[in-house]
């Protein structure tokens, strides 16, 4: 189990997308500008790098690296396409910010043009926004805890139960606790047992996705009066092909894996079929999320 | 059926098993070496007969609250997995029986009048 301040970064990762964090003041230039028109707008903007598009579209990007060059070259009035780095790493906004975190442990960029279904630029990102974003998100939940705390005339209902798990790439030894941890408390707020059944089966084909396919990750586990919410993410290496991992029978597995009865390629389906909700997001090198709602007062 | 009976019938023998066990009721009975497969099982109070032996049987018998778990083929199992069927409550035994034998044992016991 991870420690309570850990495990709040990691909810609010989770919880925010690229969206919700980035920032929309674009500068970004045109083909037709020059690397001194960049260097302007870095020097009067502060800014260390600048999309190049074409119709809003990224087709480079210049870093202040590359300004330093051409500088140094004096090469200032060429085109800003003679200098700019043409293979960009683009985020969509729909991702969740925990891909934007592990794309810049992975890579050695400083910021990520963000852009949406369309492939249009819409913003960028920078570990700077990312950790202002989640130092608001902290002081925004630490009042809401604050208010919780307070007295109150009306009486409680259940407490919420929130948790979160570590898991380690091949770790089967301990694949399964956290779903035997959800088991133990749906079963003592006394949840039907169909129920739990379909709860237990969601964390724990989830649990042990992470474990036999990525290079590990983390699941949380929110349990209230109403539902039982899971969210299961994992720092990649992502799915290729979502819609073919979705299909029964499809995976990955090695024969290793197989020795220990897993890798029928039911794992991802059968977590669908038993949950009320149902999402999954994956990004190739970023990693997969999965969020995953079963409601505690709803037969089927 | 009552566990009792069954496991009398496969010869099997105990790894864990809590007081009153003998009074199990076994809804029915699921075959498979494949955790996948016990995972997508819709059957109640099932009894799982299996050949594997890792931790993580008995955990996907708790997962699906299965009544108890029979490891079949086996002349013998590791030592740590009787810690594990204790931590679930999941009744454990082992027998020698093939899965094939033991599958066919019990689908007699079932018809039997």
């Amino acid at each position: 189990m991870l420690d309570s301040s850990a495990l709040r970064v990691q909810v609010l990762a989770y919880g925010l997308k690229i969206r919700d964090v980035m920032t929309t003041k674009i500068f970004a230039v045109s083909r037709n500008c020059t690397m001194g028109d960049v260097q302007t707008i870095m020097k009067n903007n502060g800014i260390s790098g600048v999309p190049v598009v074409d119709e809003r579209r990224v087709v480079g990007i210049i870093s202040m690296h590359d300004i330093l060059i051409a500088l140094e070259n004096s090469r200032l009035q060429e085109l800003v396409t003679k200098h700019m780095t043409t293979d960009v790493k683009t985020l969509s906004e729909e991702l969740p910010l925990s891909f934007a975190i592990s794309a810049f442990s992975n890579h050695p960029f400083r910021r990520f043009p963000v852009v949406n279904q369309a492939n249009e630029l819409v913003g960028i990102i920078t570990p700077r926004n990312i950790n202002l974003a989640l130092i608001r998100e902290l002081s925004r939940q630490l009042d809401e805890i604050e208010e919780e705390l307070a007295p109150s005339a009306v009486p409680k209902a259940n407490s919420v139960f929130h948790r979160a798990y570590r898991l380690t790439r091949y770790d089967f030894e301990h694949a399964g606790m956290a779903s035997a941890e959800l088991k133990r408390e749906l079963k003592k707020r006394g949840v039907p047992p169909k129920i739990i059944r379909r709860a237990a089966i969601v964390s724990y084909e989830l649990e042990i996705n992470i474990v036999a396919h990525s290079h590990g990750g983390t699941l949380t586990l929110f349990i209230d009066d109403h539902r039982m919410r899971i969210t299961a993410i994992d720092f990649g290496p992502g799915i290729p092909d979502l819609d073919a991992a979705m299909r029964e029978g499809f995976s990955t597995a090695n024969e290793w894996i197989r020795s220990q009865g897993f890798g029928a390629g039911m794992g991802l389906p059968n977590a669908k079929r038993v949950s009320d909700e149902f999402e999954i997001q994956s990004g190739v090198e970023m990693g997969t999320m999965v969020k995953a709602i079963v409601f505690l007062n709803r037969n089927r | 059926m009552i566990l009792k009976q069954m496991v009398d019938k496969l010869e099997a023998i105990p790894v864990y098993v809590p007081e009153n066990w003998e009074e199990i009721q076994v809804g029915s009975v699921f075959a498979s070496d494949l955790i996948s497969d016990i995972l997508v099982s819709e059957g109640e109070e099932q009894l799982l007969l299996t050949s594997l032996t890792t931790p993580q049987v008995v955990r996907t018998a708790a997962i699906v609250g299965a009544a108890a778990v029979i490891i079949v083929h086996r002349k013998q199992i590791p030592p740590g997995l009787a810690g594990s069927a204790r931590i679930e409550e999941i009744p454990l035994f082992y027998s020698s029986t093939s899965k094939y034998d033991a599958c066919v044992r019990l689908g007699k016991m079932e018809d039997a009048p």
